[in-house]
């Protein structure tokens, strides 16, 4: 594996820079308690989606997940007409709660093993595949709910993942951090992570090694579907209501995240950390020029700018040209 | 990692402890903050809204009014906007919502933490404190059809198009026309009413056809969506019956105005969005001033002169205006955007 310490260094560095840059426009405002908060809890629905495209594209052979945000439409609005129809939010909010999220990331999880499926055993290429399911998930959201928004209401314990604070974190940001820390664990420490980015890297090979293909690949579309799942959880918790139209320009923000992190396109490498750290560089920026009430067009301007400087840099490996001790020989 | 990226990292947490050191000492809000949001950026309808915001600002030097909006037609990136600006600390918000259920949580949570939160164009928004309609819309579809009848001379077969049926201020436009058309003007006949347009002019354009096929005696069209005027007046205007055939409907003057010049359509009819987005600032700035809203009410902003309140969909209040505006080949110029 070849060393990856630079981007993440980078990417501290550039959230570092963010911050301060924000606190600069703001006069401070940026780096109060609340903004932080705010912040952070706008964060965990793309950066659930955003792993998910990582994984994904870790698995090599044009790999990628363009059904993300349609699955976690279709999981929130689903779970809420289904659990709705049994358990009345109100009365038994408990058990509404519990029930709406497992619903939720079952559906996630049976929707990504659809993708799973086609692409392993049918051989379908992932682009067109989630293209086509894509489609189909929203379709069936619209169809379950006539088109309208599902209203999921405040139960708890499920309002206080949208807007509860655990030692003044949001309750969201710790789920999705302990949950993202759970997929980096199990990528690095267990024979699956291994035999998924060997199985990116050279397929071919991976095949002769005997690699149990079929069911890494659906293991790994159905975890990112499970993240899709939670993205949706998380919205419902947030929003109130679901709405199979919500979030459209996730699709291509999830995928902007991950190659900025580093993740390859062509498969076999990926670092959870990185696409965290990502997922927070492209928040920050969009709420600092919110903050700076710069039109949201510069925004897009922004991230592109910023997409293409990554890519520049791991390219021509820039860091390397600063620390010259460690420069590697180009490939 | 290695001492390198320790140092970078070192390096990059004495930044940011320094930055955090020197916040707080620039906040200084004294005046008011009101921040627009609207459901898109960089369309006309919404640039023509922008025109009354820096008209109220500068009407208002004692608040600051800006707009916002996001680059994309999306509910979550208008969200995020809402978010960030609660998060920044502004007094009110005005909202023209891409999706009104969508926001509810998020503006529940404002109202919370004390701001102001106004609205426009969602009268079934539960969390706002006042929703803003720019008229009523049974006073709208009659204003239309009186128009429409005086064009007829109060006679004649005429029809109607609703952008679907589902749409409820459409149905509720072509209703109120078509009890006025009962009540007052007898002779006016409705043949094959609520056609179906899904606000797409060249649909539009192809059933308005058919219908001057199968009644080349019709005399009167009136529509509802935006793009309506555009089909049926095209349809009119190759049947070579321009200013023969009435056609009265909702639209925007910069994309009628040919049609308008040649005669295929006799007016149009619209709300003005920079006299609504004033509005919506001077309620908020009202509502900032802990003023109350009462009935009858002049908001100072043309087509708000004696507003009328009622009870809205949750605890706020709908405020509704008189900023109907019909124009023709004779008074469009005045407003054109």
């Amino acid at each position: 594996m070849r060393t990856t310490g630079g981007q993440l260094v980078m990417l501290i560095g550039i959230n570092v820079l963010l911050l301060a840059a924000g606190a600069a426009i703001s006069g401070g405002s940026f780096l109060s308690l609340f903004n932080l908060q705010s912040m952070t809890s706008q964060l965990p629905e793309i950066g659930f989606l955003a792993i998910g495209v990582m994984l994904a594209m870790c698995a090599g052979n044009g790999g990628i997940d363009l059904s993300g945000i349609a699955l976690a439409n279709l999981s929130s609005v689903l779970s809420a007409v289904l659990v709705g129809a049994l358990i009345s939010s109100t009365d038994s909010a408990f058990a509404f709660s519990i029930a709406f999220m497992l619903v939720a990331v079952i559906v996630g999880c049976l929707g990504g093993m659809i993708n799973g499926l086609l692409i392993s055993r049918l051989n379908i290429t992932p682009i067109l595949c989630t293209l086509g399911t894509q489609m189909a998930f929203t379709g069936i959201a619209v169809v379950v709910s006539d088109g309208r928004a599902v209203t999921v209401g405040s139960p708890e314990p499920l309002a206080s993942i949208g807007n509860g604070m655990l030692l003044g974190v949001p309750v969201s940001f710790v789920l999705f951090v302990a949950v993202a820390a759970l997929i980096a664990a199990l990528l690095k420490f267990t024979p699956f992570g291994l035999w998924l980015m060997l199985m990116g890297t050279n397929p071919k090979a991976a095949t002769y090694a005997g690699f149990p293909k079929d069911r890494v690949l659906i293991a790994t579309y159905a975890m990112s579907g499970m993240l899709s799942g939670l993205a949706g959880v998380v919205i419902a918790a947030r929003n109130v209501n679901v709405k199979w139209d919500y979030g459209t320009s996730y699709l291509l923000i999830a995928i902007l995240i991950a190659v900025m992190a580093g993740v390859r396109p062509e498969g076999g490498y990926g670092r959870v950390i990185c696409v965290v750290m990502a997922a927070i560089a492209l928040q920050l920026l969009s709420s600092m020029l919110n903050f700076g009430g710069l039109s949201n067009f510069v925004r897009d301007f922004a991230w592109g700018a910023l997409l293409l400087a990554f890519l520049a840099v791991s390219r021509y490996d820039l860091v390397g040209l600063l620390t010259p001790g460690r420069r590697k020989k180009p490939a | 990692m290695g001492v390198k990226s320790k140092k970078v990292l070192a390096g990059s947490l004495i930044a940011a402890a320094v930055a955090v050191g020197s916040a707080g000492a620039l906040m200084a809000a004294d005046k008011p903050v009101i921040a627009t949001v609207v459901k898109i950026s960089g369309i006309p309808w919404f640039d023509r809204m922008e025109t009354g915001v820096k008209q109220f600002q500068k009407d208002n030097p004692d608040v600051v009014a800006t707009q916002y909006g996001p680059a994309t037609a999306d509910a979550a990136q208008q969200l995020q906007i809402v978010q960030d600006l609660i998060a920044k600390g502004v007094n009110a918000l005005a909202v023209v919502p891409m999706d009104p259920s969508v926001l509810e949580g998020t503006l529940k949570r404002a109202m919370d933490r004390g701001v102001v939160v106004v609205t426009h164009e969602a009268d079934n928004q539960k969390n706002t404190q006042a929703d803003i309609e720019a008229f009523d819309n049974a006073d709208y579809g009659k204003a239309l059809n009186e128009r429409l009848a005086q064009c007829m001379s109060g006679k004649g077969k005429w029809t109607t198009f609703v952008g679907s049926l589902g749409s409820r201020t459409h149905m509720q436009w072509v209703g109120a026309g078509e009890a006025n058309a009962k009540a007052n003007h007898p002779d006016m006949q409705l043949v094959d009413p609520n056609n179906e347009s899904f606000d797409d002019a060249n649909g539009t354009y192809e059933k308005a056809k058919e219908i001057l096929r199968k009644h080349p005696d019709i005399r009167g069209f009136q529509t509802s969506a935006g793009n309506d005027v555009l089909g049926v007046g095209r349809a009119i205007d190759e049947a070579g019956l321009s200013g023969k055939v009435c056609l009265v409907g909702t639209g925007l003057p910069n994309p009628s105005a040919d049609l308008l010049e040649s005669g295929a359509i006799t007016a149009i009819g619209f709300w003005d969005p920079k006299y609504a987005g004033m509005a919506m600032n001077a309620v908020a700035k009202l509502l900032v001033n802990k003023k109350e809203l009462k009935d009858g009410m002049d908001l100072g902003v043309p087509g708000y002169e004696k507003v009328k309140i009622t009870k809205g969909a949750g605890d706020g209040v709908l405020v509704i205006g008189n900023g109907m505006v019909l124009v023709d080949k004779s008074t469009y110029k005045d407003r054109l955007f």
